[in-house]
């Protein structure tokens, strides 16, 4: 299998050139065209279990597995947001990638949703992270554009700009500055990574957007 | 303080590289990321200025539609770097102050330098009845300041006059006289038009304008978003 990223970095298309007996495995509603020599099916990875904890994670319920029946087959993927498209080769390591960001995979690729605790949620920016490993190529996309920080040390990051990171990082969430900048700062929950390894963030966050959207929504009419 | 900025124009990042112990302050909620070791504050006003003037910086500025607080970045024991991203897609530039002063459309305000002082400034009593809130923040000093666009940017070098909608206003040189007007023959063209409220400048100076309007974008999506409570 062939693959290339057009129109990138502000509107990109992932193009995958199939031969015979080729896999691929994504997210349900990326595919915007295709050859007619691909099988669609469409399944709960994972079961019924792994499924909804797919769904908890920001995902669709559903995966899509498109196989090549011949040779020579186009499948043209793209995300839902405006933005970029990264491809990343796994050779046996783990990729963290935040749910909503996973574009495709190979079929050897094994997604798992890993949920990464309580405080996450709490900060109404849902930190679901799926977990991605074995071997194979996986593509996940971005709002905006990819923000590549090879981080030694330690590092932090808005929870709403993280994409994607190597397993190799640990990290915890938490609030930035002291109690008063928690309430005052608009600045939300952070997540501080330390150790070794490669970070992907997006450089737009579309939590900000509905929320600059949200006052020019309508008002419900008042029930009497 | 070096601002470099990145992935331009579409999804520009700022990334302010700083010595130990310089500070860069920012609009609440645009930092991205940063280096560990970089503390950050929250306060209304300026370091020594006191609660109440504090306070009274804070509200100009909630007026004119930044926050109410601002956040100061400050590496500490070794030099250190943040990155800071605007809400809507578009493009940053970075403006070297020397003393003059800059106006900035009100949610143009990325990041600054210390000595780059931030004000809300009233536009006049006719641009506020445009409703594009012309409440513009003024900002004096020396130093690095950087302000955000909604779409590209774009500079003009007025010499002599030029005419702006005022919902693609992002930033222009003190040495410009604006005023504000209706554009257009007369009443007909103003509400017929969809051209609503411009801004004239005359003089020489600098002009920054974004190739898109925020104000126009929010009524394009939002009636098709679900009703909201109040």
């Amino acid at each position: 299998m062939q693959h290339s990223i057009r129109n990138k970095p502000d509107y990109a298309l992932l193009n995958l050139m199939m031969d015979e007996g080729d896999q691929v495995v994504t997210e349900a509603g990326a595919m915007v065209g295709m050859t007619t020599g691909l099988d669609l099916q469409t399944n709960m990875k994972g079961g019924l279990l792994g499924a909804a904890k797919r769904a908890l994670g920001g995902e669709s319920l559903f995966l899509n597995t498109y196989t090549a029946k011949e040779g020579k087959q186009r499948l043209d993927l793209a995300p839902s947001a405006p933005g970029d498209i990264e491809h990343f080769a796994m050779v046996g390591g783990t990729l963290m990638v935040q749910s909503g960001s996973y574009l495709a995979a190979t079929a050897d690729v094994v997604v798992d949703t890993k949920w990464t605790g309580a405080k996450t949620f709490f900060g109404g920016e849902g930190l679901f992270m799926l977990r991605c490993s074995g071997q194979g190529d996986l593509w996940f996309s971005t709002y905006g554009a990819v923000h590549t920080v090879d981080v030694q040390g330690s590092y932090t990051v808005d929870t709403g700009h993280i994409v994607a990171f190597e397993d190799s990082l640990s990290f915890k969430v938490r609030s930035v500055g002291g109690m008063k900048s928690l309430f005052f700062s608009s600045e939300g929950l952070v997540c501080e990574f330390s150790g070794t390894g490669r970070l992907f963030l997006q450089t737009r966050n579309s939590a900000q957007l509905a929320g600059f959207l949200h006052p020019f929504r309508r008002v419900k009419p008042k029930q009497k | 303080m070096k601002i470099t900025v990145n992935h331009k124009p579409a999804y520009a990042l700022a990334v302010v590289d700083l010595e130990e112990g310089e500070t860069v302050v920012a609009e609440g909620g645009a930092m991205v990321s940063k280096d560990s070791h970089v503390g950050m504050q929250t306060s209304a006003g300026k370091k020594g200025q006191g609660a109440l003037g504090g306070l009274l910086k804070g509200l100009k500025r909630m007026v004119a539609g930044e926050s109410f607080f601002q956040n100061r970045f400050t590496p500490e024991g070794a030099p250190g770097h943040v990155t800071f991203a605007p809400t809507l897609v578009g493009d940053i530039a970075v403006h070297e102050m020397t003393g003059g002063s800059l106006f900035l459309q009100s949610t143009a305000f990325l990041c600054s330098a210390e000595g780059v002082e931030v004000d809300a400034k009233w536009g006049g009593a006719k641009t506020f009845f445009g409703g594009e809130g012309l409440i513009m923040l003024k900002a004096t000093g020396a130093g690095p300041i950087a302000f955000n666009s909604f779409g590209a940017i774009r500079e003009v070098d007025v010499d002599g006059s030029f005419v702006v909608d005022t919902g693609h206003i992002v930033a222009f040189e003190e040495s410009l006289t604006f005023k504000v007007r209706r554009f257009g023959g007369g009443w007909k063209s103003f509400f017929l038009s969809g051209e609503g409220l411009v801004c004239n400048f005359s003089g020489t100076g600098r002009l920054w304008i974004q190739t898109r309007n925020p104000a126009e974008f929010g009524r394009a999506v939002g009636p098709l978003l679900p009703p909201r409570e109040h």
